[in-house]
């Protein structure tokens, strides 16, 4: 008897936890009709620590100054991708407590946990106006850019006017990068290049650089062309800040690396003896063919498994604005989707990025990941 | 039908009492389930996932939907040997994704467990069998690089030999800018300096599991050689070296399973000249086509296992290694002589290059602003006692002296790690016990295998299913779940030493207490583990240590990442924030130098203790 009400106990809770989870994107659904205030009230009554995940260390300082702020009690983890995607998954379907709001950079996988209900699209009415369509659904939180940039001590590198500069034989050894297969984005910007409207757009850039047309041989298009060359001349770092610390050495001359601008904030790089090829590009007027770089979204996303849906809503609300954006916005390299808020001094704007570099097209890199991934493993040995 | 033969019915019965009336069996039964449980389990969920569809990537690629099972992975990883076009079978996605790899894998384990028994066995026999000077120091100092993280002494390795002619070429470390000395790319990327430095890392096991045997051996054995005249040779070969063999067999299969599984050392030491193992394939795949990572998993496993059915083979049935007998407890030290001096600042000028000048160097890194100016004006002590550090936009406003943060995060990996070698330290005596009195049964011989099995399988996946088995039961999670991981995952440590100690224990001790009808815990606490302190203890502070700086086995399971100091260190690390990285790591050697330091005040034992000194 005891058994059976234990089990009957148990099967209740399940059921109503089950409940719960159905229940967030109805709830998403109807908080769009909610001014600010209404929801601040709707998320304070919510009980609970709210949990945030994100593939960015700064989401721990935004979620302290939220949870002072809104007097609300928070947990940020910073976890990679894979991770944030491996629990997420596990904890949904066991309807255990975990993520109420994420924070993740991988967008092919994302398409995923959208269409299978993991992930809830929330974007705060206010700012429709303000967050360019694209970046709505799923919403993008920021943008992250990795950029050509080289040593500039005795001007061993000559301004970076055409990407295939980097495949030039003298470039050998010279050109480092982080090796794609372990940091997904890298991966990613790679996989773009094949697509018809960037082969189409290495192909011109390969004719305006060797004044003829691209012969292709074996390879499918030119986007596979420069991935080959380009590969073949790196030289792989650990990580980007490395990548960064070393090239910026004064023993660096000749030296080219594509990684994230951030770095060159950072206290322990001599960003003196670097040279940002768009910035330089932007000064004397001339463009970086095809590409000076490219840009990775970070998505802002309810849990489906949320137990504090309003809360992670009023969260993705706050992120959005100038307040909850600081923790990114205060050095360069990060760029809100709001476009209400103004860039750094000394930085360009999101507008402008978009135009120089390689935007990641999620649905794109799913389709073709597998195709390209195993074409550019060839080119890591 | 038992109604029917009452007679068979309590014959069995009486067995099954007389089975039950031993403490070894009862020991024995309650590991056998147990451990079924926290290891076949997750072997079996491993498995399935090697079949079975996974979302986004995958699930595109195959075209089933998620969950289906396909044998896809299989043929994929395994069995694509035919599209690499003109470069032939080097060039398929098999023989990169797999083949290489394996065989790189395969080397770097091999020559680090190599490297590892060497090493540590010979400074074993020297400190436990010798009269080598300076004891103290060697003892003490040689335990330092399993105290430090893996990866932390790859980076120091690379800081130190690189220069601008390897790798990326962009900047001299020590040894070429203060010594102008360049070494060539084989020594500081790939193969050499991988294996090298997981066999440094690793030796301590060597030194622990062999020097306990060498200090505890009869030295009766080598006594009677002597008075025969036997050359000294002999005695080591003929007499020493089978003695010790099982804890050489035991290091081997440590190390090499240890090594198999390293992911952070060849990351850093293998992608500048593009040297891939099994664990850094695993890795990538794991983010995208896990499927195949999983396959890679079984692999490795499927190697542990060969190791430890040779291991098995070699100690199981032919010979019984009973050393302690009760009977003479006077160890012979070999006098060294005129040789003493010179092998003792010998030994003492590579400990101090391989295990102290990390530590100095982690030091200087803690406290210098600007990378590779080691100036005074770019020294700060900042990250270690300053405050409103805000402007440094490094992820902490506090010196780490001064952060909550990381005291709380140091409480929390201490708790862990204690709960952790308690759990594991005490199963792993009682699984000693149980396998060495029942010996060669075929229920001790399953809790042997079975208490060794969690070693074998790769942290990362061992930690991801964990976290699948804790969302069905509701108690498994936070620090429970952390403590149950981290207990299963190092009972192979206590669990050697148990084994090892127990097997050297001759039955006649027990056996006369038990004529006197003392009772069995009186007989474990008073007499037992009296005797074989030194080597039971090592099997409480191996897990300890491993549980203080483990990295991999927790990163998905702990609450966040700040919740201990080593996910806290890794995301410093790849941040690049240098500085506050090299200070908690400094942090974590510290404590676990006076954590041993403190147990062997106490007690009497420490890590090194298994050995002498």
């Amino acid at each position: 008897m005891k058994k059976l009400l234990a089990l009957l106990l148990a099967s209740m809770m399940l059921l109503s936890m089950t409940a719960v989870f159905a229940d967030v994107a109805q709830d998403v659904e109807s908080a769009k009709e909610l001014t600010h205030e209404e929801l601040v009230q709707k998320a304070k009554a919510e009980e609970g620590t709210f949990i945030v995940y994100g593939n960015t260390s700064r989401i721990t300082t935004a979620l302290e100054d939220f949870s002072k702020l809104y007097d609300i009690p928070g947990e940020g983890n910073n976890l990679k991708d894979a991770e944030i995607y491996t629990k997420l998954e596990i904890e949904i379907d066991g309807s255990a407590k975990g993520a109420d709001m994420v924070m993740i950079q991988d967008g092919a996988s994302l398409i995923y946990m959208l269409n299978n209900d993991y992930l809830v699209n929330y974007l705060p009415a206010a700012l429709a106006g303000s967050v360019a369509e694209d970046d709505q659904n799923p919403l993008v939180q920021q943008y992250i850019n990795k950029l050509f940039i080289y040593s500039n001590i005795d001007d061993k590198v000559a301004p970076i006017k055409n990407v295939w500069a980097l495949t030039e034989p003298a470039m050998k050894g010279n050109v480092i990068f982080k090796n794609p297969e372990t940091e997904q984005v890298n991966m990613n910007f790679l996989v773009m290049l094949t697509s018809d409207d960037w082969s189409d757009k290495l192909a011109d850039a390969y004719k305006s650089y060797f004044g003829k047309d691209i012969e292709l041989g074996d390879f499918k298009n030119a986007g596979y062309k420069w991935i080959a060359e380009f590969l073949s001349n790196s030289v792989f770092g650990s990580s980007d800040t490395s990548i960064a610390e070393e090239i910026s050495q004064t023993t660096a001359s000749g030296k080219i690396g594509l990684f994230v601008l951030s770095k060159l904030r950072s206290s322990s790089v001599l960003a003196d003896n670097l040279t940002v090829a768009q910035y330089d590009a932007s000064e004397n007027n001339y463009t970086v063919e095809p590409f000076s770089g490219f840009i990775y979204p970070m998505y802002a996303l309810v849990s489906s498994g949320a137990t504090r849906p309003y809360t992670a809503m009023l969260f993705i609300e706050y992120l959005m604005g100038a307040e909850g954006f600081a923790p990114w916005g205060k050095s360069i390299g990060a760029y809100s989707t709001n476009q209400d808020l103004v860039p750094l001094e000394g930085d360009l704007p999101i507008s402008v990025w978009k135009d120089s570099l390689v935007v990641e097209n999620p649905a794109y890199i799913l389709e073709n990941y597998e195709d390209v991934s195993t074409f550019v493993t060839k080119y890591l040995q | 039908m038992i109604k029917s033969n009452p007679l068979r019915w309590r014959r069995l019965m009486g067995r099954v009492r007389s089975f039950l009336s031993k403490p070894a069996n009862i020991i024995l039964l309650v590991f056998f389930i147990i451990l079924t449980l926290l290891t076949l389990y997750p072997l079996v969920i491993l498995l399935w996932e090697t079949v079975i569809v996974h979302a986004g990537r995958e699930a595109r690629a195959i075209g089933l939907k998620k969950g289906a099972t396909t044998l896809y992975h299989f043929k994929r990883l395994l069995f694509t040997l035919d599209d690499g076009g003109a470069g032939g079978i080097r060039l398929s996605n098999s023989w990169i994704q797999f083949y290489e790899p394996l065989f790189n894998t395969l080397s770097v384990s091999i020559t680090s467990s190599a490297i590892a028994i060497a090493f540590g066995g010979t400074v074993a026999w020297f400190v436990a069998r010798t009269n080598i000077k300076y004891k103290k120091f060697i003892s003490t100092v040689f335990v330092f690089p399993y105290i430090m993280p893996s990866w932390t002494l790859a980076l120091f390795w690379q800081s130190f030999f690189k220069n601008v002619n390897v790798g990326t070429g962009t900047s001299n470390g020590i040894m070429a800018s203060v010594f102008g000395i360049f070494v060539p790319q084989w020594f500081v990327y790939g193969y050499f300096p991988i294996s090298f430095v997981l066999g440094l890392h690793y030796a301590p096991f060597a030194y622990i599991l062999i020097g306990g045997i060498l200090r505890n051996m009869d030295a009766n054995l080598e006594e009677a050689a002597t008075i025969l005249k036997t050359p000294r040779s002999r005695i080591l070969s003929r007499i020493t070296l089978p003695i010790v063999m099982p804890a050489m067999m035991s290091t081997l299969l440590l190390v090499f399973a240890s090594s198999m599984s390293a992911y952070a050392v060849p990351i850093f030491l293998g992608s500048p000249v593009r040297y891939y193992v099994l664990s850094t394939k695993m890795k990538s795949l794991m983010d995208t086509y896990s499927g195949q990572a999983y396959i890679i998993a079984a692999v490795m496993i499927l190697f542990g296992v060969i190791i430890l059915a040779l291991n098995k083979k070699m100690t199981g049935s032919r010979k019984s290694f009973t050393t302690v007998t009760g009977k003479s407890s006077q160890i012979a030290l070999v006098n060294l002589k005129r040789a003493n001096r010179p092998i003792a600042l010998l030994l003492v000028v590579i400990l101090a290059l391989a295990a102290v000048l990390p530590l100095i160097t982690f030091a200087a890194e803690s406290v210098i602003i600007k990378a590779g100016d080691y100036s005074f004006s770019n020294m700060t002590l900042e990250f270690w006692i300053g405050k409103d550090l805000q402007y440094l936009d490094q992820g902490d406003s506090n010196g780490i002296l001064f952060s909550p943060k990381v005291w709380k995060a140091l409480g929390y990996s201490l708790a862990l790690a204690v709960t952790c070698a308690l759990v594991a330290g005490t199963s792993g005596m009682l699984v000693g016990y149980g396998i060495a009195k029942r010996k060669n049964s075929k229920l001790a011989n399953a809790v042997n295998s079975l208490s060794f099995f969690p070693y074998l399988m790769p942290s990362l996946a061992f930690g991801a299913i964990y976290l699948a088995m804790s969302t069905r039961v509701s108690w498994l999670n936070g620090f429970v779940l952390l403590a149950l991981v981290g207990s299963v995952k190092y009972l192979p440590f206590a669990s050697r030493s148990g084994v090892n100690a127990m097997l050297q224990l001759s039955g006649e001790i027990e056996e006369a207490a038990l004529v006197v009808a003392v009772p069995w815990w009186k007989r474990m606490t008073r007499i037992i583990f009296p005797i074989q302190k030194a080597t039971f203890l090592s099997g409480y502070l191996l897990p300890m240590i491993s549980c203080m700086r483990e990295l991999s086995l927790f990163v998905l399971l702990v609450p966040t990442s700040n919740t201990i100091l080593t996910t806290m260190l890794m995301q410093y690390s790849e941040k690049g924030w240098a500085q506050f990285g090299n200070a908690i790591n400094l942090l974590i050697i510290v404590v676990v130098l006076t954590l041993n330091f403190t147990v062997n005040k106490l007690t009497g034992a420490s890590i090194d203790k298994g050995v002498g000194g």
